[in-house]
């Protein structure tokens, strides 16, 4: 950083923070989302902060807003302790997608950095390759990204934000597009780049969904929940560095974390499985997770095929989705009664079994049943109802779901409702006129 | 006329409802009648017209008079490409009234506007030829214009999300994005429509160059006005003269400036192409290998170095302007120009319809029949072109090694002006007894088939080779594997096409429905020659009608028929879902 732009700091004052920040889109339709609700959060000097959590908990959002990209809807962001205006003036972002400029040469990528910092050619040129050969890609200056690996892509991103010399460097999940060895290597980089302390990297605040990642660069670690985002917990890591992921120390933070996360994401459900025959009570009218019927399938054979039960964290791993989705289809499974979440575990229940052991149009019945335990099935079914042999149109029931739930992102949970509904035959629905019906081909014996 | 490629995207992103677009074609309309009735007070001076030398030596410098022409039009079309597509892309309350703009402009019949043009700049220039060459070029420009807009305005909506985040974070001023984000994003796409505007824009250079209103004749130097003028006296070595000369300077323009700027553009390329060879050019090598690109490399850097010098650098001081000034700035400016922009089409429209009250309810109904006459034309002539583009694009395109020797070939060929060949065939189907209301949808498809062509043979070599394997392994073959396979393919590329083709068409209805042949005057009846003899006789009232009612047929088949083709297209036969 050059001191012309540094602000007079004020030496206890985090570098950035955010206080009782709020974020909410509108979508086409004019509806509202809260993307973040009161978000209270700071990054000081000579830390790293890791925020863990599923997409769409509003994560991004935050590290933008924390540097200024975006603007809050409400609440205020700070940096040494003064408003923020405009572009934090000590951070620099190294993105998911890399976010090189293709036409542009490495060296040219990377001197991008500079930009807006007048120096002589001289100096500026020495930087350059200063940067170029901390994160190892000499000879190679003159390529053009599209030529390079991802790794090597990434690499570019990194010296691009450390060529300005940042206190804080913003990383938004900046291996999650690379292959596990490649993300691995580079994630020890960082980590021996701030370190060894001489690209005068104070602090580091990385967004992440992997809880190894989070514990491994981060001295704390925020725990964010999605609907409406926002910090759910504060973790202090207080593992010596270097860290390393057999330890059986960092094992159990991992564990520690886990059920943090696990704590947030599956509050227990009210067991819906009590009535499993016929149709039950309906429950309350609650969101849907975005979890096709087809993954919630595969969930309980799984599940059957490991004797009945695994950890939540175990089948993340097999299932190399993102993490929040994972708990998502758990989350599914559990609201349409086929699973049981104590604690860490996901463990069938009878009518998983069931399920499981079902011919197809058996496994058919059976989900529609569990479907109109749902009170958003209900209360779509008495809608759809009113006019049985009328099918509405696609934009009439979004309406309707966003009266029953609003603030949810309304496409995702009508495109979800719809999947379940068509796999348990109980709708119809013709994508290309956009027209939700009853299903009619069946007899209506349940 | 617009690239097959880019046509729908604005449109389909944008859907502007029908009122909306009416307004704006009237005060379009308001606007050139405003045009037309500032030229008729102005008294032009009575001019000799040109006289133009038919010898074949004369040729090469009305050639270069031409291409300077198409040039300066480029010129035009470039910089209003960037500026308008600038505005367009970053302010969305202006996006919402220049993209349906832009989709009329691209599609009313622009002929119709020339008198209107000619008169206003030849009063606004009495004394000297400046005032014709600027209508000329204007004309030019709106034949060029549209699709580099389109394209242009389409890159810039593209610009990944995180690379202006890189912009602002890294503190970029306006001219550097611009330059770093923006348009290097664009070029390939802009160079790419480049190529094909400066073909669309010579389409019209017969006319453009040459042309009667009333009793007064218009002609600039050029080799469309070469071309007019010996289709006017039946000069057959003439016209084969001019034929030579446009090929060739098509042909030149092709290898020394689009082909190298297309191989220099790949360094824009957002991915490596896999397998295929990137786009050459012997020209670019050699100007790559040359002393004077060197010194360019040099002088560039030490511009550079000067430029990096801290005290060039103290602008970086700079306080930002305050953003509520420029704001309030800005609203006041767009207010002004709102306010003006106003008034002059609630003057222009009163205008028009005080023109339009000449009209007789006999011209009204002749209007109408001859819309009838012109749509059933068109509607043959694509009928046709489909015929034969569709099977061709799709045999041409299955094959990889055709494709590549033929899509350079059909290239030039569709850059050819069409109505330079009319009068030829016109000759030839004259003598087969083809009656000329017929022959009219021939000259239409002329022009407007190469964009079937062009884009039926994109989609079959875009056909996946995985689908091909499917067919084979299931032994869907000969006509059925047309039917299941390659038609519904390229259906999406097809209404593409045919919509592009629809717009070319009936703009040439103007030119291809009166034709002057051997001293001989032919004539279709149709809406097309109903606005070329309004304008021949200087009735303006008529022409404005007629132009009128052609902009609104076009703009009312657009709605009712081509969006809907197109958006059935797209959901059910696209095959990237």
């Amino acid at each position: 950083m050059s001191a012309a732009l540094e602000p007079t700091p004020r030496p206890d004052a985090p570098i950035a923070s955010a206080n009782g920040v709020g974020k909410i889109y509108r979508d086409e339709a004019g509806r509202e989302r809260v993307i973040l609700r009161d978000v209270t959060f700071a990054v000081r000097k000579g830390e790293t902060v890791a925020v863990l959590g599923p997409s769409g908990c509003g994560k991004s959002t935050l590290l933008r807003i924390l540097i200024g990209l975006i603007p809050p809807t409400s609440g205020s962001v700070e940096q040494h302790g003064k408003p923020l205006t405009g572009i934090h003036p000590g951070a620099a972002v190294v993105f998911q997608n890399f976010a090189l400029f293709p036409w542009l040469s490495v060296e040219e990528n990377v001197r991008v950095g500079l930009n807006g910092r007048p120096m002589p050619l001289a100096e500026a040129e020495e930087k350059i390759a200063a940067a170029i050969e901390r994160v190892g890609l000499t000879g190679v200056e003159r390529a053009f990204p599209k030529e390079l690996s991802g790794g090597m892509k990434q690499r570019v991103g990194i010296a691009r934000a450390l060529v300005g010399g940042p206190e804080l460097l913003c990383m938004d999940e900046p291996f999650s597009a690379l292959d596990v060895l490649t993300a691995e290597a580079l994630r020890a980089e960082v980590y021996r780049l701030w370190s060894d302390g001489a690209s005068g990297l104070s602090s580091i605040l990385i967004i992440t969904h992997l809880i190894e990642e989070a514990v491994y660069l981060g001295d704390r670690v925020v725990v964010m929940g999605a609907n409406p985002g926002g910090i759910r917990q504060e973790i202090v890591n207080t593992l010596p560095h270097p860290r390393s992921y057999r330890h059986p120390e960092f094992l159990k933070m991992v564990e520690k974390i886990h059920d943090i996360v696990a704590g947030v994401h599956l509050p227990d459900e009210q067991a819906a499985s009590t009535s499993f025959v016929g149709r039950g009570p309906c429950g309350p009218v609650r969101p849907v997770p975005a979890a096709p019927s087809s993954e919630i399938l595969g969930l309980l054979e799984v599940l059957s095929d490991h004797g009945g039960e695994r950890d939540l964290f175990e089948l993340d791993s097999e299932t190399a989705y993102e993490f929040g989705h994972t708990i998502a289809v758990v989350k599914a499974a559990e609201m349409l009664g086929f699973v049981d979440t104590p604690g860490d575990l996901v463990r069938i229940t009878d009518l998983g079994r069931e399920m499981v052991a079902a011919t197809v149009p058996e496994r058919k019945v059976l989900f529609r049943r569990r479907l109109l335990t749902l009170g958003i099935f209900a209360e779509l079914v008495k809608f759809l109802a009113t006019e049985p042999d009328a099918p509405r149109r696609g934009e009439e029931v979004r309406a309707f779901l966003s009266e029953k739930l609003p603030g949810q992102a309304i496409m995702d949970l009508f495109r979800t409702l719809v999947g379940w509904g068509r796999y348990g035959q109980l709708f119809d629905y013709d994508a290309r006129a956009d027209e939700l019906g009853l299903f009619a081909g069946r007899e209506t014996e349940d | 006329m617009g690239l097959p490629e880019r046509g729908g995207e604005a449109s389909d992103r944008q859907r502007p409802s029908l009122l909306v677009d009416l307004t704006l074609t009237a005060c379009l309309f308001a606007l050139v009648a405003g045009m037309i009735a500032l030229a008729q007070r102005w008294e032009a001076p009575i001019r000799e017209a040109v006289a133009i030398d038919l010898s074949p030596r004369a040729l090469p410098g009305y050639t270069l008079l031409s291409l300077s022409r198409g040039f300066a039009a480029y010129i035009l079309s470039l910089a209003f490409t960037l500026v308008y597509g600038t505005i367009a892309a970053h302010s969305r309350r202006a996006e919402k009234i220049m993209i349906p703009l832009l989709d009329i402009g691209q599609g009313i019949p622009v002929l119709g506007f020339l008198p209107g043009l000619v008169l206003g700049m030849v009063a606004l220039f009495p004394r000297t030829n400046v005032g014709l060459e600027l209508a000329c070029i204007l004309m030019i420009f709106t034949g060029q214009v549209w699709n580099m807009v389109f394209s242009f305005y389409g890159s810039l909506r593209a610009v990944p999300e995180e690379l202006k985040e890189v912009a602002r974070i890294h503190r970029f001023g306006w001219w550097k994005t611009f330059k770093t984000v923006e348009v290097s994003g664009a070029v390939i796409g802009l160079v790419w429509n480049s190529m094909m505007s400066m073909a669309g824009g010579w389409f019209f250079l017969t006319v453009n160059e040459a042309f009667t209103l009333g009793d007064r004749d218009f002609r600039l130097p050029g080799v469309g006005s070469y071309m007019a003028v010996a289709i006017e006296k039946g000069d057959t070595s003439a016209m084969v003269w001019a034929i030579v000369a446009m090929t060739l300077m098509i042909l030149a323009v092709d290898q020394l400036l689009w082909k190298p700027l297309v191989a220099w553009s790949q360094r824009f390329r957002l991915e490596e192409i896999g397998g295929s060879e990137p786009p050459r050019s012997w020209v670019l090598d050699l100007v790559r290998r040359s002393w004077f690109a060197r010194r360019m490399r040099q002088a560039r850097r030490e511009v550079e170095e000067a430029a990096a010098r801290p005290a060039a650098k103290l602008r970086a001081a700079r306080p930002p302007v305050s953003a509520t000034g420029g704001h309030a700035l800005r609203v006041a400016l767009l207010g002004a120009l709102g306010l003006a922009a106003g008034t002059g089409a609630v003057l222009g429209a009163s205008k028009l319809v005080f023109m339009l009250a000449a009209v007789t309810a006999g011209e009204w109904r002749l209007l109408a029949a001859s819309l009838g006459a012109t749509f059933l034309r068109t509607a043959g002539a694509l009928m046709l072109g489909a015929l034969w583009c569709v099977p061709a694009g799709i045999l041409i395109g299955r094959s990889p090694k055709w494709s590549r020797r033929l899509q350079p070939v059909v290239q030039i060929v569709a850059s050819f002006p069409a109505p330079m060949l009319f009068p030829i065939v016109t000759g030839v189907l004259l003598a087969l007894k083809v009656p000329f209301s017929v022959i009219a949808a021939v000259l239409m498809l002329l022009g407007a088939q190469w964009y079937v062509l062009f884009n039926v043979l994109a989609g079959a070599s875009a056909i996946p080779h995985d689908l091909e394997e499917a067919s084979e392994t299931y032994e869907v073959r000969g006509f059925a594997r047309w039917r299941k396979l390659y038609l519904p393919s390229v259906f999406p590329y097809l209404v593409t096409g045919l919509i592009t083709a629809a717009g070319g068409a009936w703009n040439a209805s103007i030119v291809a429905e009166t034709l002057t042949y051997k001293g001989q005057r032919l004539e279709a009846f149709g809406l097309g020659s109903m606005i070329t003899r309004a304008t021949q006789q200087a009735n303006f009232p008529l022409l404005a009608a007629g132009v009128l009612t052609m902009s609104a047929a076009l703009i009312l088949l657009n709605r009712t028929v081509w969006r809907p083709l197109y958006r059935l297209a797209e959901s059910r036969y696209a095959l990237n879902r």
